[in-house]
């Protein structure tokens, strides 16, 4: 690791001001992203203001939902009672990352951060526009099996690796962030960016701004929610395409489909076109695969990764299915 | 119950067993040392051509720093003194991506990382030769006398003559070994001896390899290694790293401790070569078998031929006239293959043993009636006869256990909700034999307690090699275990072979037994009596009232076993839940038979048969190395690419050994089984998922995307 | 074909033979069960469960820990962070480097190396240990994090010469071989005995949304749960095994066949 000064931030308000001040510095969550990018020379801070100590660990209901701290442990989060609850598509979500070890360490608001697998990104003898702009994409036309077949550009193809932000991208969650000079909400959908010519940009955040926490709205999809994620090994593997699901129902009606794909894109990828065909309709397998069908139809495959498209398809019925079943 | 004053054949628990669950046991950088400095690693970023600068100026400057090596001021290492995969720091050439090329030492390692990204290497390069696909178009022969053209009968030309044939294409990757225990070293100098803590399969090779490298005599050079984190074949002949250490140590006249990062793993200790092998079976209607031949393409170093012996199995298996094995190969730029678990044996198995499957439904037989109609009655590669051959016996017994009966021979008819339920059969083999080796016994009495101490330069990794001994000793002597104590992993004690290619536990053991029958021989001679009933040496000790009393005794092979074909060998069965939306799989049921001779602790021969057995799952279903072409580099670099199986991916694992004597291989009659454990293993679970899903998936591993 | 072989030893079924069924609560109260195991470590420690001969010589041929943690040079160490914090009970303060993680720390300065690093990024599970009450990874935790916080590692799990029920259950059910990934797997499995108790979910939990209560761990559900542990040397059945003896406290059948 390059060297750095290591700070423990007192307050929210604190840890803005230092990260304002310096460019390079960065804040330490859990540290099982930022530890591993410092290891391998991928991220270079030289402050490391550490926000372990800053008292955003609440998990409540508020008036309208329900609110994640933001240094609120991935484990903790995952078994809220109030979580587990009403919100089990979460809970299964972020128990369907990483292991037991690191969901004890990772943060809520350092998992949303976290950056893509790509293993070009993460070895700095290759080219990689993410970790150096104009650097070229190595993924492009190499090793892409685990990369986007949505929304990717010439720049970068990688795909964005968290489960948690699946389920909350599905759950039509907002994002509270403090900066130095206020506070501010940003929806789900607009949070995570796609990687058009900015692929060094993972997300909308700005340097010095501090996500205190998530809040999520009242939904009523408990009772009809699901998450399939498949990988290449049973557990503690990354997803190759993976489903979050939930439904609204009227007795077989479908009042609102909830539908995000992690593995597939740079960003959660919602699968609003899915969602906009089931709105209405019976929920049957034909419905389903049906919507699937349509969700795909967009998708666009690299050489390595043209499974993805029938894998997703199918993620995609069986997720639904599974939600309806309860 | 069994008789229980004998203690081989016990499962009793693992002697040292205590040390690895309470964190005492000693690996090679838990070692404290004082003023220890520490060494990091620095690799070439080109996979062909030559460094034309480096420019460590600012990683000099780098505070802690003590010294920065690199093939400029290294000094002159003998390159042929043993150790593979070159990588020496000897001049400026690159031949693979990866290659050691210079190394930082400092006073904490955190320093001695920083520093070495501030290293500047600039290149010549040169086009590289990193396209398996393409360059496979064109191989050339192997130089290796063992791997010339075996012709049996007719050859593949026999193939016409058949009736019903299979011929397919079977691919493996890459595959690393990954011991949890990455490569490390540490090294101390006295003088002009030289202590190295490392974790060594074959102690007395490393020692001779690493004296050599260092133009100096073995007795100057100590390998200590009691306990091994893995190994696999890694750490069977050493690597660079290890006399790397040694010349750190030297030139910044400190202890050096020098551990390789798993991302280095990939391209510093060896691989399992990718290979492409043909499988032509055929035979008549009835399933007699008229003709095999096995053809593979497989990789190696640029300037060194390593290639894994995929054809082993297909020579013994089974009884045709007419069969065809061939080796052809590629030299790219990649670092040198080597020994990994099973070599040879595994992946040549799954080519073997899935098209054995494959002709099996052809014909619409049972796999294994088809097996054992093809059983041959002597080896028919060389016409020996068998010492003793269970392959047909561990395919009753173990069809029996495992309720083969439910299989439906129909695949894809088998369902329980979304998942798929598939049964496979495949069978493997790997010779039995014993190495020179010798032990040292130590006998004192105190207190009317006779106490034994094992001295022998052999290794555990895992292998319960330990216990065996204390077990065999135990018996010899006519002492419980715990008045045996063992010492192995020094290169001070005396010689032993390796554990490697299953030869440990037959060598060490005799090597142990003849020292224990010895030493009593030479305890009667002493006391000068004769004895109606031939009395224990715990028994002279005591009754003679002798206070000390070692032997050594240096052990070799029967000279009789060479007249005979001696293997082990087993079938596996495996059951497989495949979910047919995702393509997930999932080994629930596996049990593994084995026919290896004595078994001398069952609970730690069954770990070892698991073990097995997970390595051939990780191979079957998750395990892959992928080079980019383009630069030679591994796309797949650390632990979260490369996937070990995870305790979720294994279900319940079964072993059943089967009840053999046989004393021609070796007068213990032990057989070995760390190798054999993943013979046929893949085969039986690709051969499970085709039972499972009627996809016949040639190219492993079988990822979920291969079954949508 | 006999089953089980050599499932249990006469000293082991002497001593087991008269164990009652635990009930269900006993598991629930303590997380594992103490009073098997009390008997099966006073097994260990006469010899007759775990012969250790080999043990005696090299269990205090090594210093474990250091009481003194040695000053290194002052170039040694930038960014200077003093750390206070205590490892298996007792209190250690130490000047480190901002860049060392836990791991580094516990291996290279206090002498405790017990704790494995297999991968350095939190790809193995080696370095588990387990920071106030909960299990993580020591390769991914800057040391300077870890200001009153209270480690324990796997040299602080036995209590004198007492063995922890876990360490004991792995030993009778072999669930190691080369013992690398050992120390972490077992820091895993006693911080599941606690994550039981308490209900946490896991992915291979059917009902997540029922309310957490003290769970009896299914197979599956250990396998998911330590899939964060990796062992090369493919223990796995045996650590499952293990920790279900070590969680209901009712012997788990050892299986090896032989044929007649
Ligand atoms: C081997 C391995 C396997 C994994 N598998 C999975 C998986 O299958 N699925 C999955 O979803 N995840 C997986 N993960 C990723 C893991 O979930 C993330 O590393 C973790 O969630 C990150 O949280 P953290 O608190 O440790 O973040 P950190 O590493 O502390 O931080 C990550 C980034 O966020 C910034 N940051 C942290 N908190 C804040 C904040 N409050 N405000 C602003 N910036 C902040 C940091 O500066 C840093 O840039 C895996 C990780 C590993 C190492
Ligand atoms: S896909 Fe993105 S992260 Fe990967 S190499 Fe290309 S630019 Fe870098
Ligand atoms: S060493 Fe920490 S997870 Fe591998
Ligand atoms: S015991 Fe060797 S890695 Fe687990």
């Amino acid at each position: 690791m390059k060297p750095f000064q290591f700070i423990s931030a007192t307050n929210p308000g604190d840890a803005v001001a230092r990260l304002t001040k310096n460019p390079e510095a960065a804040f330490l969550g859990g540290g099982t992203n930022l530890l591993d990018l410092m290891k391998e020379h991928v991220s270079l801070p030289n402050e490391i203001i550490d926000i372990g100590n800053l008292s955003l660990k609440e998990i409540k209901a508020t008036a309208t939902g329900f609110h994640l701290g933001a240094l609120a442990k991935n484990t903790e989060t995952a078994n809220h009672p109030l979580i587990r609850k009403h919100l089990p598509l979460l809970s299964k979500a972020i128990l369907a990352g990483a292991s037991a070890q690191i969901r004890n360490m990772a943060t809520n608001g350092g998992n949303l951060l976290q950056r893509t697998r790509c293993s070009y990104f993460y070895d700095i003898s290759m080219p990689c526009n993410k970790r150096v702009p104009g650097s070229g994409c190595a993924a492009l036309e190499g090793f892409n099996r685990m990369h986007a077949i949505f929304g990717w550009s010439e720049q970068c193809v990688a795909v964005y690796p968290s489960d948690m932000a699946i389920a909350l991208s599905a759950l039509n969650a907002t994002v509270k962030v403090k900066t130095s000079v206020a506070e501010r909400l940003i929806p789900f959908k607009d949070f995570h960016l796609l990687p058009g010519n900015h692929p060094e940009k993972d997300n909308s955040l700005a340097h010095g701004e501090l996500i205190t926490g998530i809040e999520i709205p009242n939904n009523s999809l408990a009772a009809h929610s699901a998450y399939v994620k498949v990988r290449d090994r049973n557990s503690y593997a990354f997803a190759l395409v993976s489903v979050a699901a939930g439904l609204s129902l009227n007795g077989n009606l479908i009042q609102s489909a909830h539908l995000a794909m992690g593995g597939v894109a740079h960003k959660p990828w919602r699968a609003l076109q899915a969602e906009d065909f089931l709105k209405g309709k019976p929920a049957t397998i034909a419905n389903f695969t049906k919507a699937a069908e349509l969700e795909m139809a967009s998708a666009k495959a690299l050489p390595n990764n043209r499974f993805k498209i029938e894998m997703g398809r199918k993620t995609l019925i069986n997720a639904l299915q599974l939600a309806f079943k309860g | 119950m069994e008789n229980s004053t004998k203690s081989i054949g016990k499962g009793i628990d693992r002697i040292d067993g205590i040390l690895k669950i309470t964190g005492k046991a000693t690996y090679a950088t838990d070692y404290p040392a004082k003023n220890m400095a520490y060494a990091v690693l620095f690799k070439s970023t080109i996979a062909a051509g030559q460094i034309t600068k480096i420019d460590s100026t600012e990683a000099e400057k780098y505070p802690g720093v003590i010294k920065v090596i690199t093939h400029e001021n290294a000094p002159r290492l003998n390159t042929k003194g043993g150790l593979r995969g070159g990588a020496l720091l000897q001049g400026p050439e690159i031949i693979f991506h990866g290659q050691h090329i210079g190394i930082v030492v400092a006073e904490t390692f955190e320093q001695a990382t920083a520093a070495a990204h501030l290293i500047k290497v600039e290149y010549n390069q040169k086009a590289e030769k990193t396209n398996f696909e393409k360059l496979a178009e064109t191989p050339t022969m192997p130089k290796g006398k063992e791997l010339a053209d075996q012709v049996r009968g007719a050859g593949k030309s026999a193939m016409k003559t058949a009736e019903v044939t299979v011929e397919e294409l079977y691919e493996t990757p890459i595959e690393h070994h990954h011991p949890m225990e990455p490569h490390a070293t540490m090294a101390m100098w006295e003088g002009d001896k030289l202590t190295l803590y490392n974790g060594s399969q074959i102690i007395n090779g490393a020692q001779t390899a690493a004296a050599a490298t260092l133009n100096m005599k073995p007795e100057q050079v100590r390998i200590i290694s009691p306990f091994i984190g893995g190994g696999f074949g890694s750490k069977g002949g050493q690597w660079a790293n290890l006399v790397l250490t040694a010349v750190a140590a030297k030139m910044v006249n400190r202890p050096v401790k020098l551990a390789l990062t798993r991302q280095q793993m990939f391209n510093s200790v060896g691989l399992r070569q990718r290979n492409m092998q043909k499988l032509s079976i055929g035979a008549t209607k009835e399933g007699k078998l008229v003709a095999l031949a096995h053809e593979i393409i497989s990789h190696t170093a640029i300037n060194d031929e390593y290639i894994e012996p995929c054809g082993d199995c297909t020579k013994i298996m089974y009884d045709v006239p007419n069969s065809l094995i061939t080796y052809r190969v590629v030299p790219m730029n990649i670092i040198l293959p080597t020994y990994t678990r099973g070599p040879g044996k595994s992946t040549g198995s799954f080519a073997l043993e899935s098209a054995m499957d494959e002709l099996a439904y052809k014909l619409k037989m049972d796999p294994i009636e088809l097996r054992i109609k093809n059983e041959p009655p002597k080896d028919p590669s060389n016409g020996k006869p068998w010492s003793s051959r269970t392959t047909v016996k561990c395919l009753q017994e173990g069809a029996k256990a495992f309720g083969w009966d439910k299989r439906k021979a129909e695949p894809g008819t088998n369902k329980i909700g979304d998942d798929l339920i598939g049964y496979g059969v495949a069978c493997g083999t790997y010779p039995a034999r014993q190495r020179d080796s010798s032990a040292i016994i130590k006998l004192t009495l105190k207190n009317k307690v006779v106490h034994a101490k094992v001295e022998i330069a052999a290794s555990d990794l895992g292998t319960g090699t330990n216990t065996i001994l204390a077990q065999t000793a135990a018996d010899g002597l006519g002492l419980p275990v715990n008045q045996i104590t063992v010492k192995l992993g020094d290169s001070d004690l005396p010689p032993a072979a390796g554990s490697v290619g299953s030869v440990g536990a037959s060598s060490f053991a005799n090597a142990v037994n003849d020292a224990c029958i010895k030493i009593t021989d030479e305890l009667l001679a002493k006391s000068g009596k004769q004895f109606f009933v031939r009395p224990t040496a715990a028994q002279l000790m005591i009754s003679e009232s002798f206070t000390d009393f070692q032997t050594r005794s240096d052990s070799k092979a029967p000279a009789e076993a060479e007249k005979y074909s001696a293997h082990s060998f087993n079938a596996n069965f495996a059951e497989v839940r495949v979910n047919s939306i995702t393509g997930m799989v999932k080994v629930t049921r596996f049990l593994a038979v084995t026919g290896a001779g004595k078994i001398l602790n069952p609970k730690t021969a069954r770990s070892q048969i698991i073990g097995g057995n997970v390595w051939g799952i990780g191979m079957a279903l998750t395990e892959e190395s992928v080079i980019d072409p383009r630069y030679g580099n591994f796309a797949t670099r650390s632990f979260a690419d490369y996937h070990v199986p995870t305790n979720l991916d294994i279900g319940n694992l079964d072993a059943m050994f089967i009840n053999e004597e046989d004393l021609i291989p070796n007068k213990m009659g032990v057989k070995g089984i760390g190798e054999v454990g993943i013979v046929g293993v893949a085969a039986a679970v690709a051969n499970a998922v085709f039972n499972a899903t009627g996809k016949r998936v040639r190219s492993l591993p079988i990822t979920p995307d291969k079954l949508l | 074909m006999k089953q089980n072989k050599t499932q249990l030893t006469p000293e082991e079924h002497r001593l087991f033979g008269d164990l009652m069924p635990e009930e269900l609560e006993e598991v629930i109260q303590s997380g594992f069960n103490r009073r098997h195991f009390v008997k099966l470590m006073g097994l260990a420690s006469a010899g007759l469960l775990a012969s250790y001969a080999l043990g005696a010589e090299q269990l205090f041929a090594r210093a474990v820990e250091t009481d003194e943690i040695p000053d290194l040079i002052p170039n040694a160490i930038e960014n200077g962070v003093n750390v206070t914090f205590k490892v298996n009970s007792s209190s250690k303060s130490i000047l480190i480097d901002s860049r060392m993680t836990l791991l580094d720390t516990l291996r290279e300065r206090i002498g405790l190396t017990g704790s494995k690093k297999g991968c350095d990024h939190g790809q193995c599970g080696a370095c588990t240990v387990i920071v106030d009450g909960h299990r993580v990874l020591s390769c991914l935790t800057l040391a300077a994090t870890c200001q009153g916080k209270s480690v324990i590692t796997i040299e602080g799990l036995a209590k004198e010469n007492e063995l922890n029920p876990m360490q004991a259950a792995f030993l009778k059910h072999d669930g190691f071989q080369c013992g690398f990934c050992t120390p972490g797997q077992i820091c895993s499995a006693v911080a599941l005995m606690k994550e039981a108790k308490e209900g946490q979910a896991s992915f291979a939990t059917t009902h997540i949304s029922a309310d957490a209560k003290p769970i009896l761990l299914s197979d599956e559900e250990i396998a998911e749960r330590m899939s964060g542990n990796i062992c090369r040397c493919g223990a796995y059945p045996n650590i499952v095994a293990a920790i279900k003896e070590a969680q209901t406290g009712k012997n788990v059948p050892q299986n090896w066949l032989f044929t007649d």
